[in-house]
């Protein structure tokens, strides 16, 4: 029927290769030869640096404050450091004793549960100066603190008994005890407080964090702090090395002037000491992340990347293209993988640039803006937290647009899938402050908006309670947990991509 | 590898709808296959699932013995056409072909090549959304032939060209399978094929309807025709009627006799006194002959089955051929 003569055909062209590399270059040579989408990811970074400049502009700004230093600890971080200290001189090593009576709040409110009564040694009478105390708390029972951003828990204390506690000096490292009845003792801990001088001061404090009031309701919050005060009595008070007599001193000035009831004071009646104060001896955290807030503009900068990866595979089923891409190659799961990796190296160095030039250009005015700028961390880029919170933006940036992708290819639909990713990514955003607390800060935790955790860039200290409201950008987990939630999601997403691609016809 | 096409007891269902309901044929190298039937016959579902883009129900489709979707360089293997028009708009030609061409490993310089060779060397650099659809046609086959595949398969690449972008394939084609390569091309014309193919797999229905060579289908669909040219177109009829033939008239002066042969009837008009001015084998078009095999089910079996036996094929196409020279 056929002529037999004929010779199947051989090509002459030297072997093709079939690797992942080749796939990652087709996928990167369809990427930038559509120029709408090149723009697309420029418009990514200069909606991001513009709306970061826009909101750091827009603020009003306050040159009236009082712009006078605060303290600063030996972490080189802005710190609280105002108490009544009751102390003596110590010469080397030694230890300080007493019986503490359980904390009594200004005119018969609960104390904070982080108000503090008991022993400190510190270098001097100086507000910042380095330090150790063991102290009772009313909410976090016995606490070993030291330079303010350590923190070690010991036992727990009976609300209604006094407590005895006992803090021992021993070169640079200091050891607490504590003891319901003064004779049976347990370590509470040990720290070390690194280049104290051969004499410190030992002593009674009492210090306690302001009260908050938050009122949430739909499209405001509003988060209010006032100075509380706190009362403790010091009994059968002993310094082992001590020197004798009690001089009285306020450490950093007090911060109650203006509060009623008692002033504060340190009293002295037949060996028992009672001391009522206002200050606080902790690290200070603005309520305002300056670094995170110079980057704000992300959250409007993800749009045109999410459209991106939404296009990036949808505009080939759109034409038909997906045909020739699939049989070029029939491992499909490869496709969409090379069609991710490639997608979010582009997207990250986009949201590289775009987040570095958000931070230059706007942390130094937002920082500017602020009543005390002094009062805010002076935070350069190559900070840790600051890189994190850049470099983490770029992450975060790429992830969403990965996600976005894996979503276009399970429903093969551009308008579809880019309003489902913008109605999650910014929706819950505008809807936050409606939620209850509870609910918002779930939503936080769970949906891909978590990834923007990694913008924060203050640290959250577990003796700190801060007021986490979700729609002031404080989020209820840490950086890289929330990063890692989002990347989750996209990895997900795209796993159920791949799973489709492979089981659907094309 | 061996460059052929196999289909085997392919199947495919689409909710209620069977597309394509136990197909079989081998699609030959150094042959253009014309891969024919109506729209909706089930010829684009087989060729999606030749190229792993669609599931079989049952049964396979396999190129060089192997299933498509375990190709591991299949650019290389199978140069495939399904739609010109799947090309991002934005995208310039030359750029379609870039990424195609490094999915392989391809140089740059490989697509320069096939711009030249199919003639869209100076359109390269124009967006696809500008192209005419004979432009997306050459740029399709260019894409097709991006990896040198012994074997092609192409999707309607006629339908919408014209006359000049029709030639122009048609030869590109031939000249395809001259090389040695299996051609698998479709149409839902069988006029579009009339000049290129060398070979047709019919298809209706999702079945097979014939699996043949374009000149045993031209036999079979003339039959022992005869037909006629004359003046006096009555008085033929009559007399050959009598004779016993079927005679019909397809025009004022032509008659298509069947049932007598070429001499007897020659014979038969002369005696007669009937004037004719030309005579010879009936020679059907591929339309005709399409028409015959697809007028309805019940005829498909008859004609599959007599495709490969029937006794007068060869004898018919000979007549077919001297008659050539008779008709004006």
């Amino acid at each position: 029927m056929t002529a037999p003569t004929i010779t199947p055909y051989r090509s002459e062209l030297p072997p093709a290769r079939d690797g992942f590399p080749q796939l990652l270059h087709a996928e990167w040579t369809k990427l930038r030869t559509v120029r709408r989408w090149s723009l697309t990811l420029l418009a990514g970074v200069v909606i991001t640096v513009l709306v970061s400049l826009l909101s750091a502009f827009s603020g009003s700004s306050s040159v009236s404050g009082d712009r006078s230093a605060p303290p600063v600890g030996p972490h080189g971080g802005v710190v609280s450091d105002s108490f009544p200290f009751v102390h003596q001189p110590l010469s080397g090593d030694g230890s300080i004793t007493a019986r503490v009576s359980p904390l009594t709040g200004r005119e018969g409110r609960a104390p904070e549960p982080w108000a503090k009564a008991g022993l400190v040694i510190k270098e001097s009478t100086k507000a910042g100066s380095p330090y150790a105390a063991v102290m009772i708390t009313p909410g976090h029972g016995v606490r070993l603190q030291s330079d303010f951003t350590h923190d070690t828990a010991g036992g727990t204390v009976d609300r209604d008994r006094p407590h005895w506690l006992r803090l021992t000096r021993s070169g640079d490292e200091f050891t607490a005890y504590e003891s319901a009845d003064g004779s049976t003792w347990a370590k509470a801990g040990t720290t070390r407080v690194a280049g104290l001088p051969e004499t410190v001061q030992a002593g009674l404090f009492v210090a306690t964090p302001e009260e908050t009031m938050v009122q949430r309701q739909f499209g405001s919050t509003s988060v209010g702090g006032r100075p509380a005060r706190v009362t403790a009595a010091f009994a059968h008070v002993t310094v082992d090395g001590g020197q004798g007599a009690w001089p009285q001193d306020t450490v950093g000035g007090g911060v109650g002037g203006g509060l009623k009831g008692t002033p504060d004071s340190a009293t002295e009646k037949s060996g028992t000491w009672t001391l009522t104060g206002s200050g606080d001896v902790a690290p200070y955290t603005p309520d305002v992340d300056i670094a995170q807030q110079s980057l704000a503009g992300a959250q409007i900068g993800l749009i045109p990347l999410v459209a991106l990866g939404v296009l990036f595979i949808t505009a080939e089923y759109r034409r038909g293209m997906i045909l020739t891409t699939l049989t070029a190659s029939p491992r499909r799961g490869r496709v969409l993988v090379a069609k991710a990796v490639v997608l979010a190296g582009v997207t990250f160095v986009a949201g590289l640039v775009g987040a570095t030039l958000s931070f230059l250009l706007s942390e130094p005015e937002l920082r500017d803006r602020m009543p005390n700028p002094l009062f805010h961390p002076d935070v350069a880029l190559t900070d840790a937290p600051v890189l994190r919170a850049v470099v983490g933006t770029a992450v975060l940036l790429a992830a969403v647009a990965v996600l976005a992708l894996a979503l276009g290819a399970i429903l093969r639909n551009t308008a579809v899938a880019v309003t489902l990713m913008v109605v999650a990514l910014v929706l819950p955003l505008v809807l936050l402050s409606g939620l209850p607390l509870d609910a918002a800060q779930w939503v936080m935790r769970l949906t891909p908006l978590a990834g923007f955790a990694v913008q924060r860039t203050l640290p959250d200290y577990e003796h700190v309670d801060a007021v986490c409201m979700p729609e002031n950008g404080c989020y209820p987990q840490g950086p890289w947990e929330g990063l890692s939630v989002l990347c989750a999601w996209a990895v997900v997403l795209l796993g159920v991509a791949v799973w489709r691609l492979r089981r659907r016809d094309a | 590898m061996q460059a052929t096409i196999e289909i085997q007891e392919l199947r495919k269902q689409f909710g209620q709808t069977v597309a394509v309901d136990g197909l079989s044929f081998t699609v030959r190298p150094g042959q253009v296959t014309g891969f024919v039937g109506p729209n909706g016959a089930g010829k684009s579902t087989t060729m999606r699932m030749l190229l792993g883009l669609d599931a079989p129900d049952s049964g396979q489709a396999l190129i060089g013995g192997r299933r498509y979707a375990t190709l591991r360089r299949p650019l290389t293997e199978v140069g495939a056409l399904l739609d010109a028009a799947a090309v991002h708009p934005s995208r310039r030609g030359r750029d379609h072909l870039l990424w195609l061409a490094h999915s392989h490993g391809f140089p740059a310089s490989r697509v320069d090549e096939l711009l030249e060779r199919v003639g869209l060397a100076s359109a390269g650099r124009r967006r696809a959304g500008n192209y005419s659809l004979g432009m997306r046609q050459r740029l399709g086959i260019a894409a097709a032939l991006l990896g040198d595949p012994p074997v092609l398969v192409l999707d309607e690449p006629v339908n919408g060209l014209d006359p000049e972008g029709i030639r122009w394939i048609r030869g590109f084609l031939r000249g395809l399978a001259r090389e040695g390569r299996a051609v698998l091309v479709s149409s839902h014309l069988m006029s579009e094929l009339e000049d290129s193919a060398d070979h047709l797999v019919v298809v209706g229905r999702g079945r097979l309807i014939a699996d043949t060579s374009v000149a045993e289908l031209l036999a079979a669909a003339s039959g022992e025709r005869v037909s006629l040219r004359t003046s006096a177109r009555t008085d033929a009829m009559r007399l050959l009627a009598r004779e016993g033939a079927t005679v019909a008239a397809d025009g004022p002066q032509s008659l298509t006799v069947s049932g007598l042969a070429t001499e007897r009837i020659v014979e038969l008009l002369t005696t007669g006194g009937v004037p004719f001015s030309e005579i010879g084998a009936h020679r059907a078009t591929l339309e005709e002959a399409y028409m015959e095999l697809t007028r309805d089910a019940a005829e498909f079996r008859t004609v599959e089955a007599g495709a490969d036996t029937a006794p007068g094929a060869e004898a018919a196409t000979a007549t077919a051929n001297e008659a050539e020279g008779t008709r004006s």
